[in-house]
């Protein structure tokens, strides 16, 4: 059930038996700006590190343990161009407890203390929970330097996104945006965040909706999300610029493993081609351990251990990464190369596309028998409905799928961006 | 509502167990074969020692048949297929939508049908090898071994799940096979499906392979272990220093269950620095611990272990306040009533949060049908756990003989 509280507050409630957790997460939407991104990342850290009523992280955690151990999680993510700010309260559903028939008003209470209720002194945050989650959140940022993967997806991503300033820095900010967060400046944005964000709340468990509706209309949390707030405008990205000159980086570090990271463009050819083709295209090419890139490069040559491609179906983006020995660089890249053309010359067997496609529909399936599945398919629902196929639809487009569709989207494949680190 | 769990349970004459869990409202079905034989297996009763990694080397290549390799099959009938090698276990798992009672074939195929040559062996040695070095560029995965070598000297449980470049050429077709005929043993495994399949049909399926034995079953080696070293640390390309703090528990000065011990040293470690802990606070806020840190308790065949480890820019300040703080007195005073309930009141809610996930309940009955203990009891064994027993068994885990530590340390600083 869905019901819209204030313009672009939606409130959804997903009752449904198969789960033994009740999960609440609401999402504060708008614009991805750079300048942003770490205010936002360091709002989430502090709202969830205590509250007036809980003024201690220790507090805080006590309450979450009596609760029966309630999972509160905040996140930020890009969402298309848009920057998602997410909190959540999971917790047990009270039907296999004895004694927590009130558990879902208590985690609905404690969410409220966690956006309404601010750990606030002398009008700012207090001191140490600011202080903490500043410098948790720098030495967070410090020790990416220490993750070469992320270290590669990121470099790749600032490579993809060269001409978009918004999104080649990282969803979390930066060390130097960090360190020049004021106090002053973060309960300012927080302001700004709860009275003008798009907000979507999702309700997934076994709940009764009307319960739900009650409490989010007449609770404390009422008061926010009844005010309406700004529509945003969604905004797709453009690679034609690196289509002509492709963004390419190498950098040296004293490593055992080298990483290489490639980012290619996919057009849409024709209406005619299934909405699936593209990522039929990309489980063929280095989805599973059945894919080319897979098979030749790791089991085959022995070249990596890792090596995989994924798809982005809204900026059409393929990405590939693989972990390899410094020596095997150029090697790898030219197998990559001969895997793209193997597709794009109509190599593919009917058998792989078969497989490709026994392996989207089971992903599909196995991606709900998770709570979070419901509530991430209700945020795209809400921002971009187009991207979502109903069952029926997904089997169509699934069922339409052939050799040269899937030879048509590698056709149509165009490397943007290259990014090698490597070890010596 | 949702239904309860129900398992059910077959034990075949050969020793082979095959547990079934239903989970109704899910699409998916779980398959896990796991084998009690992991990367620390590697004295043989003769003193003869197995190379380093020739648990996680079998574990690559029984997906190696002849004229196919068992993923094909998996993917021909719809199945994710994956494996892990841990210190103690190995595990074989399909996940599917469809064909379950096919898929349980070439899972039970998978582990009963070696088919090791030179030339499959040598093209699975450059893989690993990769696989090897990725890990050393991780401190976390390279400061654990650190720690467990500190722990443990010279115990196999000090060298890498994988093994080395060096112990990875001593690998060959042969001592595989003798280490899987010695260790691949009906009684030395057990099946385990969660999702909607019949139990009587599992059970046929699993009567048409050839699971007897052909080893005697081996002995448990208990070799006694070294003294635990003083610590030490060492200087590694990283941007942020890390600290480990390692505690050893001998298995031989207590008679409680590995799991009803493994719950209770955890109830002990969250009291003392869980991060609803006053020191858990306490380290934040003196700028000693970021919020990378976190503890924990392994409780696995002869090994009882806790390791607490964070980046830190103060690493032996990071020592420093675990030696002090880690006592029964301090523990004693933590411990009130009222911190014991929210910890029980916890442990019942991750129990309840587990059974969201078909992989997690099939890892754990897996794991615990070696440790005697069902896993639809364990709600009993947490709610069985007294104030009493955290501070018995403190006596015996926070002892200032039992600790080490290990710091990583920046180049850069």
């Amino acid at each position: 059930m869905r019901k819209e509280i204030a313009k672009n507050v939606v409130l959804n409630i997903i009752p449904m038996q198969k789960f033994r957790t009740i999960k609440v997460q609401i999402d504060f939407l708008r614009p991805l700006l750079k300048d942003e991104n770490a205010q936002r990342r360091l709002l989430a850290n502090v709202l969830s590190n205590s509250t007036k009523k809980y003024p201690t992280f220790k507090k805080l955690n006590d309450r979450e343990m009596e609760l029966y151990g309630t999972e509160i999680n905040v996140y930020t993510r890009g969402l298309i161009n848009y920057n998602d700010l997410a909190i959540s309260a999971e917790f047990a559903d009270p039907q296999f407890l004895i004694g927590g028939d009130n558990l879902i008003k208590e985690n609905l209470e404690l969410l409220s203390e966690i956006i309404l209720n601010l750990n606030i002194e002398n009008n700012l945050f207090e001191k140490t929970a600011f202080d903490t989650e500043k410098s948790n959140l720098i030495s967070n940022l410090l020790s990416i330097d220490d993750n070469q993967d992320l270290v590669s997806s990121l470099a790749l991503n600032r490579l993809i996104y060269k001409n978009n300033v918004n999104k080649q820095l990282p969803i979390f900010g930066t060390v130097e945006q960090v360190e020049n967060i004021t106090n002053q400046g973060l309960l300012d944005y927080y302001k700004k965040v709860i009275s003008e964000d798009t907000v979507v709340i999702n309700v997934v468990g076994d709940v009764d909706e009307q319960e739900i509706i009650n409490i989010f209309e007449d609770g404390k949390l009422a008061e926010f999300f009844q005010k309406e707030r700004p529509t945003l405008d969604l905004k797709f990205d453009n690679f034609d610029e690196l289509k002509e000159t492709p963004a390419i980086q190498k950098e040296h570090k004293k490593l055992n493993q080298s990483r290489i990271a490639e980012a290619f463009t996919t057009e849409k050819i024709s209406e005619d081609i299934s909405f699936l083709a593209p990522q039929i295209m990309n489980l063929i090419l280095g989805g599973d351990d059945q894919s080319q890139l897979f098979q030749e490069v790791r089991e085959k040559n022995s070249l990596a251990y890792s090596v995989s491609s994924s798809y982005q179906p809204i900026s059409r983006l393929v990405t590939i990464h693989a972990g390899l020995d410094a020596n095997s660089l150029n090697k790898t890249v030219e197998l990559i190369s001969d895997q793209i053309d193997y597709i794009k010359n109509g190599n593919v067997s009917a058998d792989q596309i078969e497989h490709a496609k026994k392996v989207m529909s089971t992903r599909r399936l196995i991606g709900s028998d998770s709570i979070q599945h419901y509530i991430n398919r209700s945020i795209w629902d809400i921002i971009y409905p187009q991207s979502l196929l109903d069952d029926e639809k997904f089997r169509v487009e699934l069922e339409k799928v052939d050799v040269a569709q899937v030879a048509e989207v590698a056709s149509s494949m165009k490397v943007i961006a290259q990014y090698q680190l490597i070890g010596d | 509502m949702v239904a309860k769990l129900e398992k059910v349970t077959r034990k075949l004459k050969n020793g082979f167990e095959i547990q079934v869990i239903q989970m109704p409202n899910f699409n998916q079905i779980y398959g896990l074969v796991m084998v009690n034989f992991g990367s620390v297996n590697t004295l043989l009763e003769d003193g003869e020692q197995l190379p380093a990694g020739i648990a996680h080397f079998i574990e690559h290549k029984l997906f190696a048949k002849p004229g196919y390799d068992v993923s094909e099959k998996f993917a021909e009938y719809g199945a994710n297929t994956n494996a892990y090698t841990s210190y103690t276990k190995t595990a074989y798992l399909f996940q599917t939508i469809e064909n379950p009672y096919d898929n349980l074939r070439i899972l039970l195929d998978l582990v009963s049908n070696p088919y090791f040559t030179k030339k499959n062996v040598n093209s699975e040695r450059g893989i690993i090898d990769q696989e090897i070095q990725m890990y050393l560029d991780m401190p976390e995965w390279v400061l654990e071994q650190k720690i467990l070598s500190q722990l443990y000297p010279n115990d196999p449980i000090s060298a890498d799940i994988a093994g080395t470049s060096e112990s990875l050429k001593e690998i060959n077709n042969e001592n595989l096979l003798s280490t899987y005929y010695r260790y691949y043993q009906p009684k030395n495994m057990n099946l385990v499906l969660v999702g909607n399949v019949d139990i009587d049909k599992v059970e046929e399926i699993v009567n048409e392979f050839d699971l007897e034995a052909t080893d005697p079953m081996p002995n448990k080696i208990m070799r006694p272990f070294e003294p635990i070293s003083d610590g030490g640390q060492n200087t590694m390309e990283i941007s942020q220093s890390r600290s480990s703090f390692g505690i050893r528990v001998d298995l031989d000065k207590t008679s409680k269950s590995l799991v009803e011990l493994q719950f209770e040293i955890n109830m002990v470690m969250e009291t003392l620095v869980g991060e609803s802990s006053d020191y858990y606070e306490e380290l934040t806020n003196s700028g000693i611990i970021d919020d990378s840190f976190s503890y924990n308790v392994v409780a696995e065949n002869n090994y009882c272990f806790v390791i607490i480890s964070g980046t830190t820019p103060k690493p032996d300040e990071f020592r420093e306040f675990m030696s002090s703080h880690l006592t029964t007195e301090i523990l004693k005073n933590a411990l009130t009533a009222t911190k014991f309930q929210q910890i029980k009141l916890d442990a019942i809610g991750s129990y309840v949060f587990a059974q969201n996930s078909p992989e997690s309940i099939a890892n754990q009955v897996a794991e615990l049908y070696f440790y005697d203990t069902d896993y639809l009891k364990l709600i009993d064994i947490i709610d069985g756990i007294t104030i009493n027993d955290l501070n018995e068994v403190a006596e015996l885990v926070l002892n200032p003989d039992n600790y080490t530590y290990y710091h990583l340390l920046s180049e850069k600083k």
